[in-house]
């Protein structure tokens, strides 16, 4: 066991530098790349958006920090709460119905469709 | 019996009669010259024909030319559709890869270097003409495309700090890329191995066409050996068994109070920043690492399409059609290129052992790193650390699993949701990595 670790250390220290080059420099570039990526949305993409959403306030004359609040406090939950509410509102008024059945009779007497006489005046 | 006589018939007909036609307008050539013996009697001659006939035919059928190693692998292809039909194990993969298992190891006719153009390898062969795409890395970023196409990012940009466990969970790609390295594998073969533990089937079976291709010669004159297959085959097989492999390393690293954290629920997200995301991260990320664009080029491409809202043709196109097929062509392709004689090495056995390793280290460095980041984060906006397996790509199987170990702990907490930004943070990480890999070893 001792001499399989004694190997297995040794092979380590005859591997080619470049192959640890790799691994330092590709593990450092894949976080260099997604921490940019965050950096650019977690600042300067929030940044540009408030600073639309803030001359977009000013313009409509509203305060520019209840915007930002509004902005903050959005959540996808929330919206699909409102989302749910105004459809049930609009959509679904007959959640509570009277409970009366009622029978409208629809069939009538007489239709010119199955009228002999009208057919018959036709020919 | 039937069957038996059919086979006979078609015998007679493929083999014995065109050779008694044969001989029979050969000795029509030579009456003139040749004087019939008594052992060319027509009786005679139509007997030993007949028992060519059925040679020849019984020489070209699988059953002549099967090895142990063909019974082998057909038998893996059946357990392979086992798995898909019975536990409905990444079925849209297993299936196409199960059969083109048993496609690759029909035995047949080889004698002498023959070509039946019938095989992934004989050239002229319809397989082989669709095995060109796997080879020449033509499939994988078709697949991105698709991917692009029905990804959506969003709780990613609600919450990018998430970000950077899909970049942790690519340690998984380097460490096995040293243990290779360590089991005497050389440098792009490793490379290629190492991918595998970015837990994406296109991204490993794009690198390993690249760099473990049967072509490439190396600086000492060598060929690197064709690992395409098994290194696909471990890659999807790991994917498909994710479920297994990842909860007891999910529940051995965390306390049951971290599984208990409740994230706050991601903020809704406008579409200009929807928009905006492929677009900058196109950018940023191939700007650093150009050699993945073939293949974040084409997922964000597919996200653009979804996300502009004026290509909704070609988006659904996209995420339907089009990597339908291609998940066909590349799971036929690259089943039936494990063919038992390219397949059934040592090598193998050593790609499958580091595979294992590669996927429950990528998984472990996702969870310690989301654990390490909770030290520095406020109350209110911990990281529930089981989240962090889903740095690895597999998408959405590990999504799927952080959320089935969060509700074990807490019946309520859903972190589906939450788990989906490392899981597709995973697929840009192993794309970069992937890039990094080919721009050293390419």
């Amino acid at each position: 066991m001792m001499n399989q670790q004694l190997l297995t250390a040794l092979a380590a220290v005859q591997l080619d530098p470049i192959s640890w080059t790799i691994v330092a420099v590709g593990i450092g570039i894949v976080f260099m790349s997604l921490l940019l990526v965050y950096l650019f949305f977690r600042y300067i993409l929030t940044f540009i958006l408030n600073f639309k959403l803030r001359s977009f306030a000013r313009r409509k004359g509203i305060d520019p920090s209840e915007a930002d609040t509004a902005r903050t406090m959005m959540s996808g939950e929330v919206n699909a709460a409102i989302a749910m509410a105004i459809y049930s509102y609009f959509n679904e008024l007959h959640d509570v119905e009277s409970g009366v059945i009622t029978i409208k009779r629809v069939s009538k007497n007489y239709s010119p469709w199955s009228s002999k006489l009208y057919n018959m005046k036709n020919l | 019996m039937l069957a038996l006589l059919v086979i006979v018939s078609l015998a007679w007909l493929a083999f014995v009669k065109p050779e008694q036609d044969r001989s029979r307008s050969l000795a029509d050539s030579k009456t003139e010259v040749i004087v019939a013996t008594p052992q060319d009697q027509p009786g005679d001659s139509g007997d030993q024909g007949f028992m060519d006939g059925l040679k020849r035919f019984w020489d070209f059928t699988g059953f002549r030319n099967a090895t142990p190693g063909h019974l082998i692998m057909i038998i893996i292809g059946l357990v392979f559709i086992f798995l898909a039909i019975r536990y409905e194990y990444e079925p849209l993969l297993l299936v196409p890869i199960g059969t083109g298992i048993l496609i690759g190891n029909i035995p047949m006719f080889t004698d002498g270097g023959m070509n039946l153009q019938v095989g992934i390898y004989q050239q002229g062969s319809v397989l082989n003409y669709l095995y060109f795409g796997v080879l020449k890395g033509v499939y994988p970023p078709l697949i991105f495309l698709g991917i692009g196409a029905m990804t959506d990012f969003s709780s990613l940009i609600s919450n990018p700090r998430l970000l950077l466990l899909g970049a942790a969970a690519q340690v998984g790609i380097f460490i096995t890329f040293i243990g290779a390295l360590l089991l005497g594998f050389n440098m792009p073969e490793a490379g290629a191995i190492g991918i595998i533990g970015g837990a994406d089937g296109p991204t490993a079976i794009f690198i390993s066409s690249r760099l473990a291709n049967g072509i490439n010669l190396l600086a000492d004159g060598t060929t690197v050996k064709n690992l395409i297959g098994p290194i696909a085959i471990a890659a999807y097989s790991y994917m498909a068994l994710v479920p297994v492999i990842q909860p007891p390393i999910m529940r051995l690293l965390t306390s049951k109070k971290e599984r208990l954290i409740r994230m706050k629920p991601p903020r809704a997200v406008t579409k200009t920043e929807k928009i905006l995301f492929p677009i900058f991260g196109l950018l940023l990320t191939c700007f650093i690492s150009p050699g993945a664009l073939p293949l974040l080029g084409m997922l964000f491409f597919g996200n653009i399409l979804k996300e502009s809202g004026v290509t909704k043709r070609l988006a659904e196109t996209a995420r339907t059609s089009l990597i339908d097929i291609v998940t066909i062509m590349i799971g036929l392709t690259v089943g039936a290129s494990t063919q038992a004689d390219l397949f059934l090495t040592r090598e193998s056995i050593l790609i499958f052992g580091l595979g294992a390793g590669a996927f429950a280290i990528a998984t472990t460095m996702g969870i310690l790193f989301a654990k390490c980041m909770n030290l520095f984060l406020p109350e209110g906006s911990k990281i529930n650390p089981l989240i962090g397996n889903s740095g690895v790509s597999a998408v959405p199987d590990s999504a799927r699993v952080s959320e089935a170990e969060g509700l074990k702990a807490d019946k309520t907490n859903h972190l589906l949701m939450h788990a989906m930004g490392p899981n597709v943070a995973g697929v840009i990480g192993s794309a970069i990595a992937a890039g990094i890999l080919l721009s050293y070893l390419g």
